[in-house]
């Protein structure tokens, strides 16, 4: 594995240690949970409407951009307590495959968002107040719940198989 | 009535069948804890974006009475597939729930949250607009969106310290 000794240093800070013998490892977890449903919460009302299910009354762009803060919030405290996690034991972590999954996700939920951003978004004008969202924002809307709901599902294993 | 009705559960074949399934079908557990946390995070995106609105906290450009309507029915789906999910693993176990406090506290939280969700849905059913009437109503529509995101927040962290029990008692030494 990759930056092993790092790994090792990681879980052996009197931090890493402190969360994991102590009532903060559950702690960190359960808001880590909390923050984990706004997050899918959120970015699902969000998907839904790019998929032209539903919230149709509205336009594409006012949803997005009232909805996708909460997201990037909930992502941020998801991603200070899951790091908590991480620590105690970093380097088993790394090598677990529902771990690695889970990362993989992740990191295509990011670039999706971003593809999303960046591209599709920018001539939202025209389809703004359309029933039928154009296909790119459908595939963008598809991705992400299919990523996202593999964030969870992945992160649900990892605590099966450590 | 608590110990009658775990002893019941515990030898009945539901408990039987909900024990064979969980060791036998690969993965249920995790399968089942994450259709849960779905459950969870279908909840957040209603019932509680309906109280963050209600707060004025989101959604500014949405209409609260359209929301309510809208919304909540994806709530009384969650909560229906969280009973299942959950019940999975009550009907499995009845001793590691009916005697654990941490259960008990996530169900005087669930409780009165859904009565309370129920409340906004149905006098809003009953008229559009309801919450936004008059000041009375719409402060009371305030502290009950309030006082159910508190309650949903319990929810979600006693259903984590379920597991955790032996940590609180930890606590209290």
């Amino acid at each position: 594995m990759p930056f092993a000794e790092f790994w090792t240093w990681l879980q052996a800070l009197p931090l890493s240690e402190y969360i994991g013998f102590t009532w903060w490892f559950p702690f960190l977890e359960s808001i880590h949970v909390l923050a984990v449903g706004l997050v899918v919460g959120s970015i699902l009302m969000v998907d839904l409407r790019l998929l032209g299910v539903t919230a149709l009354d509205y336009p594409a762009s006012r949803v997005t951009r009232e909805l996708v803060p909460w997201t990037w919030g909930a992502v941020l405290v998801a991603i200070v307590t899951g790091t908590g996690l991480f620590m105690t034991r970093a380097s088993v972590y790394i090598e677990n495959p529902a771990f690695q999954i889970k990362l993989l996700c992740l990191v295509l939920a990011g670039a999706n968002m971003a593809w999303f951003q960046f591209r599709t978004f920018r001539d939202v004008e025209s389809w703004d107040t359309a029933t039928v969202t154009p296909r790119a924002a459908r595939i963008a809307g598809v991705t992400s719940l299919l990523m996202w709901a593999g964030v969870v599902f992945a992160g649900r294993w990892v605590g099966h198989s450590i | 009535m608590q110990e009658s009705l775990a002893r019941a559960l515990t030898d009945s074949q539901a408990s039987e069948f909900a024990v064979y399934l969980l060791g036998n079908v690969p993965g249920l557990p995790p399968i089942a804890q994450s259709i849960h946390i779905l459950g969870i995070a279908v909840v957040m995106s209603s019932a509680v974006m309906v109280d963050l609105k209600l707060l004025g906290v989101a959604l500014p450009s949405q209409n609260v009475s359209e929301m309510i309507r809208r919304l909540m029915p994806w709530t009384w789906w969650a909560l229906l597939s969280n009973a299942l999910t959950g019940l999975l693993f009550v009907v499995a176990r009845p001793n590691r729930y009916f005697y654990n406090p941490v259960f008990g506290w996530k169900f005087m939280c669930l409780v009165p949250a859904v009565l309370l969700a129920v409340l906004l849905y149905r006098l809003n059913k009953r008229e559009t607009g309801y919450w936004e009437r008059s000041t009375g109503r719409r402060v009371s529509a305030r502290v009950i969106a309030a006082v159910s995101i508190v309650l949903w927040i319990g929810v979600v962290l006693a259903g984590r310290w379920i597991a955790y029990t032996e940590y609180l008692y930890f606590l209290y030494e």
